[in-house]
């Protein structure tokens, strides 16, 4: 039985979910900077306070999984992503504990909602450039890590940071529109058309040159150009569908269309970094654990996850339609 | 200045470990409380328990929160200053972390915003047992995180293969020889040190606020209750469960070489400090139960300062347990198979130094803002049971507290 596969295709599914879940919280989150009015960004933080928690789980599952079933690339690309990692998790942290801070610390909220917004922006650009660093490449000696700690810093990482930075405030507007009153569809709609001509131009030029950065990825395109071929179209259709997302009578298609460009790109991504794990040196079977340790993951994850994704539905559903203009306690 | 990387990343793994560990040693106490008095609400029907319920959720929340930003850290901190230790021990470790993730981590994390969020969106019973999955999550996350590390001192279940541990028996990895001794200890610690400061805040509150007494009288018997339940029956028997493993490691100490022996000040002193505060915990609760059964523990004054000042004593008590147990094992990172030395990743010194500088200001910063806001919430106390409670006569609470004493008093006669 190829069991590296299966928890390959467990590691995929955990980061798509959390690329799609707190890339919309992310999102909120730098969109925040953007509203003067106090009033109307407790209510973009409270369309998000009552999930974000359970969408940051996905990285930290994603993580683990990675952890037991490939520790050679856990132990690879963490010293080699230290210092992106380290920033992405303190971050995370600042931003984490704002959600509680700011309701609790009132005269302070319009200092907590810049550390809050800001912590965002840098956890999501650190995220890009993680995917930057993978992409051009790791420099791998025996089974460690073999190149320098600022290796992942180049203009092409950041350039892919601030891609994930865009695609993630795209995804945190159209969560906006989906769950906001009234209140927030102008803005949710003035978002959305700046962003995409911004992201379209960075994503453009980021697979540009990517290609000349990594050669790797000229083969993979060579390879499976009709795969990279619809994803990159489904993702431009959904981008000019979104260009025109003020039209949209419903208030959840445009969230679910950033969601499909979202998730294509991922798909894009993966299919780019297959079937290796870490990019293009060591493949997930050289990499993986022991088959006993891949069976007792994959067992447990068959079994839990589904009720883990029934109560994640459930909660959802809980807090379902619009959220309510004086927060969930009134 | 010669920085040895080794150091840095076991001082910047203990400082995240360190700090994390307090949260989730509240949460877990924190989390059974609610639980209980959100099930006496519901069964009683008294608006006070509930009044009491939002009071502490306020904390818990604080406090889960910063456990949980927190714990993502440690997810990616054995890959980040241990990269050695992550491949040799991935196999076996992994997967128990993976377990608590799947098992835990999302029962609290898709329970919890119904807790806090979700009193008007759902029946209460459903957000009782919401309540309940919370704390049941915080138990489940604490018993892997004890396997996986309890494993660390005594491996058991695996097999050296080519120079790859290979996992041949998963029961015997997670119930390995330790785990069942360490378990039950460190959630009798979480109890306590919740509890422990529980009453902190009562007694605090007290001096601070003029709100009604009945209140305070009518809260404090149940919240005792529990304290006397665990206090009573688990730090003697916890410090001898872990006494007993350590006098049999120290017998071997004389047969281990020198350059393997652990360094024996912080093994002496974390016991030491383990040990005293749970003797003086015991005292606390004798003093407390001897005051209760005289009918002045709520109006003792030097006895509820001293509850004030015992606040941090269970967070001592928990740090020092760990540091004997994480230091006990040195040179070992996983007892008998893999030195620490061997284990760190291959990230310079000056790297190291300067991200350990910055998870020192940044969680300064938020245990600074934690405490802050504790205070703010215990000198506020909870306002809204003081307009609640003028409503009621004084007559039916002076009449309900006679029931609640007598219960109360059933229940630590059980207890003795």
């Amino acid at each position: 039985m190829n069991t590296p596969l299966f928890s390959a295709s467990l590691v995929a599914f955990a980061l798509t979910l959390y690329v799609l879940l707190d890339g919309f919280d992310l999102g909120v989150g730098c969109l925040l900077l953007f509203e003067r009015h106090e009033r109307v960004r407790d209510h973009m933080m409270d369309s998000i306070t009552p999930t974000w928690d359970g969408n940051e789980t996905w990285l930290v599952m994603a993580a683990v999984v990675l952890f037991a079933a490939f520790p050679i690339s856990y132990g690879v690309l963490l010293p080699a992503l230290y210092l992106p990692v380290v920033v992405m998790l303190l971050a995370l942290g600042v931003r984490g504990v704002c959600f509680e801070f700011r309701t609790q610390i009132q005269d302070l909220r319009g200092y907590w909602d810049i550390v809050f917004a800001v912590g965002s922006a840098i956890a999501a650009l650190m995220q890009g450039m993680i995917l930057g660093a993978m992409l051009q490449g790791i420099d791998v000696k025996g089974n460690a890590f073999g190149g320098r700690v600022t290796d992942f810093a180049t203009p092409y990482s950041f350039l892919c940071g601030v891609t994930v930075l865009c695609a993630y405030a795209i995804l945190g507007a159209g969560w906006l529109r989906y769950k906001g009153t009234a209140i927030l569809h102008s803005f949710s709609l003035r978002a959305i058309t700046t962003l995409i001509p911004i992201f379209v131009l960075m994503f453009g030029t980021a697979s540009v040159l990517s290609l000349r950065v990594q050669p790797a990825i000229v083969a993979v395109w060579h390879q499976d150009s009709l795969w990279l071929g619809t994803l990159v179209a489904i993702m431009l259709f959904n981008c000019l569908w979104l260009l025109s997302a003020g039209r949209s009578r419903s208030d959840f298609y445009p969230f679910l269309s950033a969601l499909v460009l979202v998730a294509a790109g991922v798909v894009g991504l993966m299919v780019i970094i297959f079937p290796n794990i870490v990019p293009f040196r060591i493949a997930l079977w050289d990499a993986a654990s022991s088959s006993l340790s891949q069976i007792f993951v994959l067992v447990g994850a068959c079994a839990v996850i589904p009720v883990v994704l029934g109560y994640s539905f459930f909660a959802y559903w809980v807090f379902r339609g619009k959220t309510p203009r004086e927060g969930w306690d009134a | 200045m010669n920085l040895d990387p080794g150091i840095l990343a076991r001082t910047q793994f203990a400082f995240t470990v360190t700090f994390h560990i307090i949260f989730p040693t509240m949460s877990i106490g924190l989390a059974g409380f609610l639980a209980i008095v959100e099930g006496l609400w519901l069964k009683t029907k008294d608006e006070i328990y509930l009044q009491v319920y939002r009071f502490w959720l306020n904390i818990f929340a604080m406090g889960f929160g910063i456990g949980v930003v927190t714990g993502i850290v440690l997810s990616f901190e054995f890959g980040l200053g241990f990269a050695r230790f992550a491949q040799f021990a991935g196999p076996a470790i992994g997967p128990l972390i993976a377990y608590e993730v799947l098992t835990a981590f999302f029962l609290e994390a898709g329970f919890l915003g119904i807790m806090l969020f979700g009193m008007h969106r759902v029946g209460k019973n459903l957000h009782f047992i919401s309540t309940c999955m919370v704390a049941l999550g915080t138990l489940i996350s604490a018993s892997w995180i004890l396997s996986a590390n309890s494993w660390m001192q005594t491996p058991d279940g695996v097999q050296m293969k080519d120079g790859k541990l290979v996992v041949i028996n998963w029961w015997h990895v997670i119930h390995n020889p330790s785990w069942l001794y360490r378990l039950p200890h460190m959630i009798a610690a979480a109890y306590l040190t919740a509890s422990f400061q529980m009453e902190a805040a009562e007694g605090f509150w007290e001096k601070q606020s003029s709100s009604p007494a009945p209140y305070y009288w009518l809260i404090v018997p149940d919240q005792k209750e529990q304290r006397n339940r665990f206090a009573l029956g688990t730090p003697y028997l916890g410090s001898i469960w872990l006494a007993h493993s350590i006098h049999g490691r120290g017998e071997g100490l004389k047969n281990t070489p020198r350059e393997l022996q652990p360094r024996m000040a912080m093994v002496f002193y974390g016991f030491r400090v383990m040990y005293c505060i749970a003797i003086v915990m015991f005292g606390v609760a004798c003093a407390g139960l001897w005051l209760r059964w005289k009918r002045r523990l709520f109006t003792t004054p030097w006895f509820l300062r001293v509850l004030v000042l015992m606040t941090p004593s269970g967070i001592f008590a928990t740090l020092g347990g760990w540091y004997l147990a994480e230091t006990g094992r040195q040179p070992w990172v996983i007892f008998g198979m893999l030195r620490t030395v061997d284990a760190v990743s291959p990230v310079p010194a000056k790297t190291l130094l300067s991200t350990l500088i910055a998870f020192v200001c940044l969680y300064t910063l938020f245990m600074t803002a934690f405490l802050i806001f504790i205070g703010r919430i215990i000198k506020r106390g909870p306002q809204e049971i003081g307009t609640q409670v003028e409503t009621f006569s004084s007559l039916k609470h002076a009449f309900r507290l006679g029931v609640l004493d007598k219960k109360t008093l059933e229940s630590t006669g059980g207890a003795r």
